[in-house]
């Protein structure tokens, strides 16, 4: 059970933002994706989600076998891909508990029960040290960053998907809460699921200690290596990596 | 034997009907409402004596209600009242039953000669609706009011005056119902509602028209005295061309309005609103909030002022307006204003036309839901501040069953719209 991206090209309107990207996750696993920014690591987590506003010119987008490179986001998340979003969208007028029974259902034949639902929530919750009062909150709406990204973090634990892509989940977040959000993916960990864990910053990896590091820089994955690679960035610096590729090219 | 006060009214407004021309609006020559298309001499008041209720039972269900009324056509063909401290009726009798109740408030609010189809109204409106709550009595249950054309060619005048005693507390609603008819029709309303002194009132419009060729050409107008609390919820589900003034006068101190309207507009539907938030008297309070959704060819124009007079110093109101367009072939406007005469009060109005945002529609669709649902939800969402206030289990219902069926009548359009949307971000 995999997560395959195959030679991806990316394109938006006025520009190509991916050059070809390879990048397998096993179930099981749990990667991280590095870069500077500007270097396309939302890009690429917004192509597996299939985000219209990105074109895939070349390549694919693979999910335990199946080819979901031109499939809409909503076959993504019932295959089983899930995204914790950098900047999530504000649903006025959605409560947070009708908004994940929604989701919930959307991957189910029958209807959660409501006093599962409610178990499941309230499990879920207290995992993330969420108060009561949240659920009954539009998503999103006045949220602080903090609570935006454990809002992001309670659906992934309440959909439990095969795959799951953080895109910049820890930044924004202060100890306190990089160590809740760090807590609850860590618990999420385990032989049925493959996290790609996307972030500018190393802060993370320091609580949820990653199998694989990938380091990408102007829309190439330019590094690959162990959780010591994260290590190595920590001291040196995005500019290593440049000055490194800049050699190895000339 | 009709009463002088009503006989002359009537005179006096025929002559101000047949001599004024039928009116076309137009709003700094870009908005233009032109009845050029309404054959005003093929239409007539019908008269019946029986109804099919199961379009009324659609919309009303089983609740049970304090008061029902029902005029099809020219006719009141309905009446029941089940709390006996009412007085519910058609106006033509009340008129004659409690003069000294109907001549007080008769057309004091609306004068017989402020346009064309006003003046009509003032003429010609027959059966009618009179509704009066005595001082201190709390009525739980709501006083409905159904308006039924379902005969094309049909002229309804229609007419209703409500008035709410001292510190007395009431729910009314007033339902504007037609089947899809095949040919035009007209419903020229009046309504007025006076809120004497510490009284409550939740009052709520629902109109859908259905559609075919209705058009309504209404004025409505609320006074609320002293300490008196209205709050207004008018929704518009439908109609083929609709023109109407809304009005909500606070004109003593001490007294509040919640106005809160909702509309919805599909295929070629044409929406002329004008609302007005005026407040006659120091220390009153107001919040006028008003959201649209458009879809096909169909257009719609809210115009919202505050106005608040010489002498009304202390008043604190505040006014939004929000359209939403789904469609690239509708045309939405949304106008704010304000004529504030007086120093020291606060009054602040905002407005918004906007589309569905993308980046919401993705988002939801990466949990799984579908298309389809997330634009739904949203569109509820948007609605949903609006459909809250309405505080009735039994309207919300209907009004979020409404609005999904309207929009899943629109989903390939929608579909198109948003993504033609996303491609250009």
């Amino acid at each position: 059970m995999t997560l395959e991206i195959q030679n991806l090209h990316v394109r938006t309107e006025d520009r190509e933002i991916l050059h070809g990207v390879d990048l397998t996750v096993k179930k099981g696993e749990t990667h991280a994706l590095m870069g500077p920014n500007g270097s396309g690591k939302s890009t690429l987590a917004n192509t597996l989600m299939g985000n219209p506003v990105y074109e895939v010119t070349e390549g694919r987008v693979l999910l335990n076998g199946e080819d979901l490179t031109e499939a809409d986001p909503d076959e993504r998340a019932k295959a089983g891909l899930f995204m914790a979003f950098q900047y999530p969208a504000t649903i006025p007028g959605v409560s947070v508990a009708n908004f994940l029974r929604m989701a919930v259902n959307a991957r189910r034949e029958e209807p959660i029960k409501v006093k599962e639902f409610g178990s499941v929530l309230k499990e879920n919750m207290d995992l993330l040290r969420i108060s009561r009062d949240f659920t009954s909150r539009y998503l999103n709406e006045g949220f602080s960053g903090g609570e935006k990204k454990r809002a992001e973090i309670l659906q992934l634990a309440m959909l439990q998907p095969d795959f799951a892509v953080l895109d910049e989940t820890d930044s924004g977040l202060d100890i306190d809460a990089l160590r809740i959000v760090a807590d609850g993916v860590n618990a999420m960990r385990g032989d049925e699921r493959g996290f790609l864990i996307i972030t500018h910053y190393t802060r993370i990896l320091s609580y949820v200690r990653p199998d694989f590091v990938h380091i990408m820089l102007d829309g190439r994955i330019v590094r690959e290596g162990g959780a010591e690679l994260a290590d190595e960035l920590e001291q040196k610096g995005y500019e290593w990596v440049r000055e490194e590729v800049a050699a190895g090219a000339g | 034997m009709p009463a002088d006060f009503v006989d002359e009214r009537r005179k006096a407004a025929l002559e101000a009907f047949e001599a004024e021309p039928v009116p076309t609006w137009r709003r700094s020559g870009f908005w233009t409402t032109s009845l050029r298309g309404l054959d005003l001499e093929a239409l007539e008041p019908k008269r019946y004596d029986s109804f099919d209720s199961d379009l009324v039972h659609d919309h009303l269900g089983d609740e049970e209600h304090a008061a029902l009324i029902v005029q099809r056509g020219a006719s009141v063909v309905h009446t029941h009242v089940a709390d006996e401290r009412l007085i519910v009726m058609p106006l033509e009798r009340a008129v004659e039953e409690h003069p000294d109740l109907v001549e007080p408030y008769f057309g004091r609010r609306l004068p017989h000669d402020e346009g064309k189809f006003p003046a009509g109204t003032a003429a010609f409106w027959t059966g009618g609706v009179f509704i009066h709550v005595p001082k201190n009595e709390r009525i739980e249950k709501p006083i409905q009011v159904v308006w039924l054309i379902d005969e094309p060619g049909t002229a309804q005048w229609a007419h209703t005056l409500a008035v709410v005693g001292e510190h007395a507390e009431c729910k009314i609603r007033e339902y504007f119902l037609a089947p899809d008819l095949e040919g035009q029709a007209l419903h020229s309303g009046a309504f007025e509602l006076y809120a004497l002194p510490g009284a409550q009132v939740d009052l709520a419009h629902y109109q859908d028209w259905g559609p075919g060729d209705v058009h309504d050409l209404s004025v409505r107008r609320v006074e609320v005295q002293r300490d008196a609390r209205v709050k207004w919820v008018p929704i518009h589900l439908g109609g083929r061309l609709t023109k109407q003034r809304l009005d909500i006068i606070t004109a003593e101190q001490g007294s509040d309005m919640r106005h809160t309207g909702l509309y919805f507009t599909e295929r070629d539907e044409h929406l002329d609103l004008f609302t007005s938030d005026k407040h006659e008297a120091g220390h009153t309070t107001g919040d006028t909030v008003w959201k649209g959704v458009l879809t096909g060819d169909s257009r719609a124009s809210y115009e919202g002022l505050i106005h608040i007079v010489p002498k009304a110093p202390e008043v604190d109101t505040y006014l939004q307006t929000h359209q939403m367009l789904l469609s690239p072939k509708a045309k939405g406007d949304a106008i704010p204003s304000l004529i504030v005469e007086v120093d020291n009060v606060k009054a602040s109005h905002g407005g918004t036309v906007g589309e569905l945002d993308p980046e919401q529609i993705f988002y939801m669709m990466t949990r799984g839901i579908p298309r389809a649902e997330a634009v739904r939800v949203l569109v509820e969402g948007y609605f949903e501040e609006v459909v809250q206030r309405l505080e009735d289990p039994g309207l919300e219902e209907l009004v979020r069953r409404r609005v999904a069926e309207k929009l899943k009548g629109a989903e390939q359009q929608v579909r198109e719209f948003i993504g033609e949307r996303a491609e250009a971000a």
